[in-house]
């Protein structure tokens, strides 16, 4: 029998299921349909606004107090959060698809290193080795704002607006979902030295609609990846740092981001107003697009291949039907199929199902708010004119976007009572209540740091 | 005259976020354009197709002033192969492959069918016609010239792989065989489907050598085709009428609770879903009792395991030291039941056997959709990922000298043409492997291991 089922394929999800199953334990994960890492910019953001301040956060450590003491991250402390991130870019090193923090001086990708070897700003017992630890970067938006990010894929660091070269924000005459002139005129509104530009990528296709995946497969292409730098070399001038949108291929994402680094910097070494020197970063970077997300996808891909590595099956398009129960203790589940329930037995179950918008909890008509999966006990206002407050971008966000499923330390879900539902029961991640992800910039961070510690205590309890 | 209602299948598509997860993951819109995807052929289309109204011919005329004109699907809409792969990845239930289902209907309703889609609907016909003499119905399909022919009168592709003629049909072996059949107070049913019947019996008799090993009289009714093939080619009426037949055929057995097991994974899933679904049949009370009987084998085999009553006496397959690696596909009829891995979770029992999942999301083929001159190229592009796949598993193994490549296994029968065709590579059904292990069928000759 399984020691865990974890019902939900995203992020939190997913890296639940890698910890699990990296802690010797029997694991799979069943979901509905697709995570919502498919939608999100591909980056971690760990905490970039805290409740009721206009400032973004510029280090995460040192704003952790200013939570409220029920936030997920009061329950895991700073301890915890960082050991989860550790290990998180453990596996993203090893895999070949690293994230980092822009402040660490950034190296090419290298594909395939052993998982055991460590980024190179790591101990191995997990702890950041930088001189500021929990600092927030700047990256930039698809409508050209600041966004608070902790890691980020190496392909997105160098667009840290913390640094002041100049930017070239490039778009892709066929590709209309990016807007190059909006994102420079918005960074010239914040005082950054940008501008904007485009190139055709009438060579390399005949349709005039792509969206990023297709111009992303298309850049997967050895041809293709040649042309694009041929081209976008030509827009730029000395100096300048050069901001896509995040298409920049997906299996051979890295080949075309060496490329075009190597590109850029050669016509800078030939061009006689360079003299910055070589500078540490690369020359290239992603802007995250609207959907689907390239990078979030790499991101999806790189998390289920290594859980089919580690031997744990992933099933897409299994929705949760059913649930039986003695006492405090799930015995099974059951999810739809086109006949007769299939049902499901493990020792421990995982809840990551999300929030609202990944499915974890829905709203209906009358205002009531349910927890999809279990029913369990919500922290949501349960009368429609509660759920939101008048303004949109209201500072306070909405009490709807806020409510969740309380858990105790060891992230069990807690009836009103404070005991907890079902003594083999864990959630993680955006169903959690106490949190507003969207608003606090901080659902990757949620996903990896509750993910993981939901995961270490089934282990520990085995 | 069928009507477009707007039942469970048209209701989803308000459940639509506009995501782009199934644009994303559909194997067809990534290799040709074609097909602009499921979003855009789906949910986003349908919304301006006039639903609830009866179709007829005027409401293919813009000008003909009749309710719904000019909103028949566009064309695109018969580049969906139906490989399911949408809905398994939709994170908001919807129904996408149905609804493109029943728009091509709605096509098939207002312009009609060409002779060649209504001939590969008809693969009972074919098959029942080719068994009269299958060494001549081969030869006549599948020399150069009938296949060059068939393509350019047809439209068929001249390289598509098309089955051969069995030279005995599964029920010729079953009346050849009768007096070594068991008999058994524990009973279930087998649905053999087309293909077993007439072109891969050997499918059948391995499930019938493994169900009598645990014990089980295999009955095996009257039958016809699933219907699966005219749902496919939007050819509803007909399917109705084969699904009806189906029902009341084996409503006696679902009565006595017999299980209904198949080996066809898209016949099963026709029974359990498709048909009842696409034909407005939610209703109707024997297709409702057929839909809860039927299992596919291997998931019925899956709960007698987890119920510890599958015999245990499972030999290796290899015949060497060297491991058995096996590619396994489990085809997107089979994703489409949402029951998981069922031959895998089986599979797994038996000792030395390397399985090698494969994540490929489709081999191309979706039925009869390969086919197609004009889709012919599209499937083979789809099918690349898979056959890669499996490229690289014959390469790894070589290389390390761990043992060598010999098979791919799919439970779908279409799907194992394709494999065998981008491969080159036999492709087994799980259930011959299963009886392999048990010791009662060759592998290699693909008949039961007494030679019977």
């Amino acid at each position: 029998m399984l020691d865990l089922l974890i019902i939900g394929a995203g992020l939190t999800g997913l890296f639940a299921a890698y910890t699990a199953a990296r802690a010797g334990l029997r694991v799979r994960v069943i979901a509905k349909g697709m995570g919502a890492t498919h939608w999100h910019a591909g980056t971690i953001d760990l905490l970039g606004y805290l409740p009721d301040v206009e400032e973004p956060v510029t280090n995460w450590m040192h704003a952790l107090p200013a939570l409220p003491s029920s936030h997920p991250y009061r329950l895991l402390g700073e301890e915890t959060i960082t050991k989860a991130l550790g290990s998180f870019q453990r596996l993203t090193v090893a895999a070949g698809l690293p994230y980092e923090r822009a402040h660490a001086n950034m190296n090419l990708p290298v594909a395939s290193a052993s998982e055991e070897q460590t980024p190179h700003n790591l101990e191995p017992d997990g702890y950041v080795r930088d001189a500021t630890p929990g600092q927030n970067c700047q990256l930039i938006s698809p409508v050209g704002a600041a966004r608070p990010v902790y890691l980020a894929p190496a392909a997105q660091l160098a667009g840290n607006l913390e640094d002041e070269q100049p930017l070239v924000i490039v778009g892709l005459e066929g590709m209309p979902d990016f807007y190059p002139a909006l994102i420079a005129e918005n960074l010239q509104k914040q005082g950054h030295r940008a501008r904007s530009a485009t190139v055709a990528l009438s060579p390399l296709t005949r349709r005039s609609d792509n969206s990023p995946l297709q111009v992303a497969r298309m850049l997967d292409q050895p041809a293709a990846q040649a042309q694009l730098a041929k081209m976008v070399v030509d827009v730029v001038e000395a100096g300048e740092r050069v901001g896509l949108p995040a298409v920049l291929g997906l299996s051979a994402h890295t080949r075309l981001l060496t490329q075009l680094h190597e590109t850029i910097v050669d016509r800078g070494s030939r061009t006689s107003q360079s003299h910055d020197g070589p500078r540490a970063g690369l020359a290239v970077f992603e802007i995250p697009t609207l959907p689907p997300s390239v990078p979030g996808m790499r991101l999806d891909t790189t998390l289920r291949a290594q859980l089919a590595r580690l031997g744990v099956r992933v099933e897409i398009g299994m929705e949760v039907c059913g649930v039986g129960a003695t006492n405090r203790r799930i015995e099974w589940i059951e999810t739809e199929t086109g006949s007769r329930p299939l049902r499901h037995r493990a020792h421990n179950y995982m809840l990551a199902t999300g929030g609202i918008l990944g499915g974890g909890i829905r709203g209906d008509r009358c205002g009531r708010v349910e927890e999809t999966v279990f029913n369990l006990p919500l922290s949501a206002p349960q009368t429609r004119s509660q759920w939101l407050r008048p303004l949109f971008l209201d500072r306070q966000g909405h009490p709807v976007f806020q409510g969740g499923v309380s858990v105790d330390a060891r992230f069990r879900p807690l009836d009103q009572a404070g005991a907890p539902v079902y003594d083999n029961l864990w959630a993680a991640g955006a169903v959690l209540a106490h949190t507003d992800p969207i608003r606090e910039r901080s659902r990757e961070g949620i996903a990896l740091a509750t993910g993981y510690a939901a995961a270490t205590a089934v282990a520990s309890g085995l | 005259m069928q009507t477009v209602s707007l039942n469970s299948v048209g209701m989803t598509l308000d459940a639509c976020i506009k995501c782009n997860i199934c644009t994303s993951y559909c194997p067809v819109s990534e290799v040709t354009d074609s097909f602009p995807g499921p979003k855009y052929a789906a949910p986003q289309s349908e919304r301006f197709r006039e639903i609830g109204l009866p179709l007829s011919e005027a409401a293919a005329d813009p000008n003909s002033g009749a309710p719904g004109a000019g909103h028949s699907p566009d064309a695109s809409v018969d580049y969906c192969s139906g490989c399911r792969v949408c809905n398994e990845v939709c994170p908001t239930g919807v129904r996408i492959a149905e609804i493109n289902a029943r728009a091509r209907a709605r096509m098939v309703a207002t312009q009609g069918l060409s002779l060649r889609n209504r001939l590969l609907g008809r693969n009972e016909l074919m098959g029942r016609a080719g068994s009269f003499a299958p060494g001549l119905a081969n030869f006549i399909l599948h020399n150069p010239l009938s296949r060059r022919l068939a393509a350019v009168l047809f439209g068929v592709a001249a390289k598509a792989p098309l089955p051969r003629w069995h030279h005995e049909t599964l029920n010729r072996w079953l009346a050849r065989t009768r007096a070594q059949r068991l008999r058994s107070e524990r009973k279930v049913v087998y649905f053999h489907g087309c293909a077993t019947q007439y072109y891969e019996p050997f499918v059948g008799i391995a499930a019938i050598l493994v169900l009598e090993h645990l014990g089980y009289e295999v009955v095996v009714p009257p039958q016809n085709c699933c219907g699966l093939p005219m749902l496919s080619n939007g050819e509803f009426g007909a399917a109705e009428g084969y699904h009806r037949r189906n029902v009341a055929s084996l409503a006696d057995y679902v009565r006595a609770g017999y299980p209904i097991l198949g080996t066809s994974t898209s016949c099963t899933l026709t029974l359990k879903e498709e048909a009842p679904e696409l034909l407005d049949l939610e209703d109707d009370a024997g297709s409702q009792s057929l839909k809860f009987a039927t299992w596919d084998i291997f998931e019925w085999l899956r709960d007698g395991l987890d119920q510890g009553q599958l015999p245990s006496d499972l030999r290796p397959l290899n015949r060497t030291e060297q491991p058995f690696i096996l590619p396994y596909h489990a085809p997107c009829q089979l994703r489409a039941h949402r029951i998981g891995k069922p031959a895998l979770d089986v599979l797994a029992r038996i000792p030395g056997l390397d399985l090698r999942e494969s994540h490929a999301r489709c081999c191309g083929i979706a039925g009869t959709y390969g086919y197609k001159t004009e889709k012919y190229q599209i499937a083979m592009d789809v099918g690349a990922e898979l056959f890669d796949y499996v490229a690289a598993q014959a390469e790894e193994s070589d290389s390390v000298a761990a043992g060598s490549v010999s098979f791919t296994a799919c439970d779908s029968e279409t799907c194992r043409w394709q494999l065998e065709h981008g491969t080159g590579l036999p492709s087994l059904h799980p259930i011959e492997l299963l009886a392999a292990s048990y010791g009662l069928y060759d592998l290699q000759a693909r008949r039961p291991a007494d030679g019977n």
